[in-house]
């Protein structure tokens, strides 16, 4: 009867008992109302163009087919990197006391753990400010928490859900990323558990789309710079991502996918280019010293480029050339590991800027939505590539951010346990 | 300009140079005339044959200077006069001391028009004015690049192709290089490799456009290899990628799948991210100097050819020509470049190069000065 961990088909529970908040209709996650009973399994290859159409069917009949396929707790989605883990949890804050007394010990404590922690081991951290409260997803309502760890710890992230027993849970585990394959016998062999491999970039399209719907009050999900290269005049600005279509999105992790998007189902991997934020943290180890990327980011933005890279000024005109001074010994002793850093930082972001530009003149789309990680807590990244989207085309394309940055791909992994496509 | 009227044709007086003032090397171009009649012979003032026999009876030139012998143009006809055209250069870096020689050797004495391109031309004019007394006709490097190109495969490297083009680019074993001339260039994607990165989309002579360019070229390759690995010269760091391993360095796409990343094509030796094992300590301790040239190689080069790539599919123009001194004694990237054409692009796209690869440039210059087609 409870959600405790066992598999569904608990029809007794009757959805008006419990005392969750009144759904709010227009921020429920649309796909919840429907499915049908039966769904169909459909595996997606290639270019999804499967149909999501909304259902009509009556109240009662809607929740009776959520509560059909609902998924028992914790639901996880999983996005295994090749730098970082991304891990969403959903805490439902609807719990019964009927449903609490039910729920098995390790239920429980996966939930204590997650949710009165903000740092887990030496390096998972909580983003609490990304936290999205008073979420509904498939008829229970609660908590939307955003956690990451480097990819290099999930042997310890594993261990733990050995530790916790979490297999005993029954729960199926959906996770996207390379990772996801990558790791798919390790999840069996050290914690006995089973994966539901996604294909991240699906996972991605569906996230951003999904949050970007969700996300009302506070911060607008969606945003872009006015004024880009002007400090005392940049601010940023909101903006509606309805009517989305088409879009390019610029997936910048390790290294960078750009999608075109045409419609929720309707997309193409345009192309990608391997100088990207793993490139970034890489080269600035190796020049600097540092060893994080927190670390590397601090230095650029107290660097100067322009004494490492060969500028107009030094050539006469056109592109300047990255890296170009270092060829000169005095120039190598002269500038300092910041210099380097913001030369490093400039340059890949530069780069991914002009092959985004390219791409979209290619597709013929006007506005960019550039996410992933590299984009975290780095706000010279994001003027640079909105002034370069703005500049170079004259005005015509729009650069776009959003606030998950590198959350979508987990995001959608959530959303495929719960709505299967 | 002063004009010397030999029977019907006129020309500009020697010595015919044309120059090329790039970021990281200077390209010069000279015509060594070989028809010089025992009249002229006695009439050539000093200077002119001392800068004749000095270009002409070295092949370095003070530390840094280099002749070209293999690419010699020989028994060129060029405004009526039979010569043959040497191909020179030298660190941008080492300018001043070719100013002053040209002070002391008295060139702005004999008067003629020094034809030069590049961005220097326009960096240095100054200099050459008050060091030397002489007066740049600046021209636009582009022009001068499509202009010397068509004009070299034109008259052909000594009756052979100037052109080649790679075989199975695919196959190390197989990959074999084959000549071939640019019969109806038209229309091609032509892609400067120097410092920096133009990418030109070429419809006819007089009509090109410049597409777009990337800052991440020779400079940067050279530049980052030199902070990497200590090494100082371009020679020395391609010595050095040519026995690393870039794969200890780049993260690929099977260390983050585990395999193929199948869905989207992408195979498991395909690099995801360039230098992304370099934020592991281990990684890093454990990669040599030589790993790092490779992969500091490859990461330019697959992003120039990913570039040109991209910019062939916009353009839809499937021939693309890679010059530029980046390609000079570099087979890693020419093979490099080759092979990324032809594969992504499933053998639609071509790679071609050029023997004179950056000496373009200059040669159009030189072209401006005589203002004329060369004889057939």
């Amino acid at each position: 009867m409870a959600f405790n961990g066992h598999q569904h088909d608990d029809e007794s529970i009757d959805e008006d008992e419990t005392p969750t908040k009144q759904p709010r209709s227009n921020k429920e996650m649309p796909g919840c109302f429907r499915n049908e009973p039966n769904n169909e399994a459909s595996a997606s290859a290639g270019r999804a163009t499967s149909d999501r159409r909304s259902s009509n069917a009556t109240p009662r009949q809607r929740i009776d087919s959520v509560k059909k396929t609902r998924p028992p707790f914790p639901w996880f989605g999983m996005d295994i990197g090749g730098t970082l883990v991304k891990l969403v949890y959903f805490e439902p804050k609807d719990i019964t006391a009927e449903e609490e007394q039910e729920e098995v010990e390790n239920l429980k404590s996966i939930r204590r753990y997650l949710t009165s922690n903000t740092a887990y081991g030496k390096t998972g951290i909580r983003d609490v400010h990304l936290e999205l409260q008073d979420l509904t997803l498939c008829g229970r309502t609660g908590n939307l928490h955003f956690i990451r760890f480097p990819t290099h710890d999930l042997p310890a992230f594993l261990q733990m859900g050995r530790n916790k027993h979490f297999s005993s849970l029954h729960t199926t585990l959906c996770a996207t990323g390379g990772g996801a394959y990558k790791f798919e016998s390790d999840f069996r062999t050290m914690a006995d558990l089973q994966l539901h491999k996604l294909d991240e970039l699906d996972c991605l399209i569906r996230g951003v789309l999904y949050i970007d719907s969700v996300v009302s009050g506070g911060p607008s999900e969606c945003y872009y710079f006015e004024n880009p290269t002007d400090p005392d005049r940049c601010i940023q600005k909101p903006y509606t991502l309805e009517n989305p279509y088409p879009l390019l999105l610029v997936n910048i992790g390790s290294g960078v996918s750009i999608l075109a998007v045409y419609s929720e189902s309707n997309y193409k991997r345009v192309t990608g280019t391997s100088l990207g934020g793993g490139t970034f943290l890489g080269l600035c180890c190796l020049l600097t010293g540092c060893s994080t990327f927190e670390e590397a980011l601090e230095m650029a933005s107290q660097g100067e480029s322009t004494r490492v890279d060969k500028l107009v000024r030094d050539i006469y005109g056109g592109d300047y050339e990255s890296f170009g001074n270092m060829m000169s010994k005095e120039k190598r002793e002269s500038v300092s590991k910041e210099d380097l850093a913001r030369a490093t930082l400039v340059t890949i972001t530069n780069n991914i800027g002009s092959i985004t530009r390219m791409c979209a003149l290619n597709e013929n789309i006007e506005r960019v939505v550039f996410v992933g990680n590299f984009l975290r807590v780095n706000t010279l990244s994001m003027k640079l590539l909105a002034y370069a989207m703005d500049y170079w085309s004259k005005g015509q394309l729009k650069a776009l951010f959003l606030q998950h940055e590198g959350y979508f791909g987990a995001v959608g992994a959530l959303l495929e346990l719960l709505h299967p496509s | 300009m002063q004009l010397i009227t030999i029977f019907s044709l006129t020309f500009p007086a020697f010595p015919w140079f044309g120059m090329d003032i790039g970021g990281t090397l200077v390209k010069l171009v000279y015509f060594e005339p070989v028809d010089i009649t025992a009249e002229e012979e006695q009439e050539e003032v000093e200077n002119l044959k001392s800068i004749r026999r000095y270009l002409t009876s070295n092949v370095a030139y003070g530390k840094t200077g280099v002749r070209d012998v293999h690419l010699e143009l020989r028994n060129l006809t060029m405004c009526g006069r039979t010569g043959n055209l040497h191909f020179i250069r030298f660190p941008t870096q080492a300018m001043p001391r070719f100013i002053q020689m040209g002070h002391d050797k008295n060139f702005s004495s004999l008067h003629t028009t020094l034809c030069a391109t590049g961005g220097g031309a326009y960096k240095f004019e100054n200099d050459f004015r008050t060091m030397a007394d002489l007066e740049l006709l600046k021209l636009d490097e582009l022009d001068c690049l499509i202009r010397g190109l068509l004009y070299v495969d034109r008259v052909s490297f000594n009756g052979h192709p100037e052109g080649y083009y790679f075989q199975n680019p695919s196959d190390t074993q197989s990959c074999v290089k084959m000549p071939c001339t640019l019969d109806n260039p038209f229309p091609m994607l032509l892609v400067n490799i120097g410092s920096g990165v133009s990418i030109l989309a070429v419809y006819s002579e007089n009509n090109y456009k410049r597409v777009t360019g990337t800052s991440l070229g020779g400079g940067t390759f050279l530049g980052l290899c030199c902070l990497l690995t200590g090494c100082e010269t371009f020679e020395e760091a391609l010595e050095m990628a040519s026995k690393g391993d870039s794969t200890n360095v780049d993260k690929l796409v099977k260390d983050i799948y585990g395999g193929d990343y199948e869905r989207f094509g992408l195979q498991g030796s395909a690099v995801a991210s360039s230098f992304g094992h370099m934020m592991s300590k281990e990684k890093r301790d454990s990669i040599s100097k030589e790993d790092l040239a490779r992969a500091t190689l490859v990461t330019i080069t697959n992003n120039i050819g990913s570039i040109a790539r991209m910019c062939a599919v916009n353009e839809k123009i499937e021939r693309v020509v890679f010059v530029g001194n980046f390609l000079r004694i570099n087979t890693v990237s020419t093979k490099l470049l080759a092979y990324a054409m032809d594969f992504w692009s499933k053998g639609q796209l071509r790679a071609l190069f050029l023997e004179h690869e950056g000496y373009f440039g200059a040669v159009g210059a030189l072209m401006e000065l005589l203002k004329t087609t060369e004889d057939p």
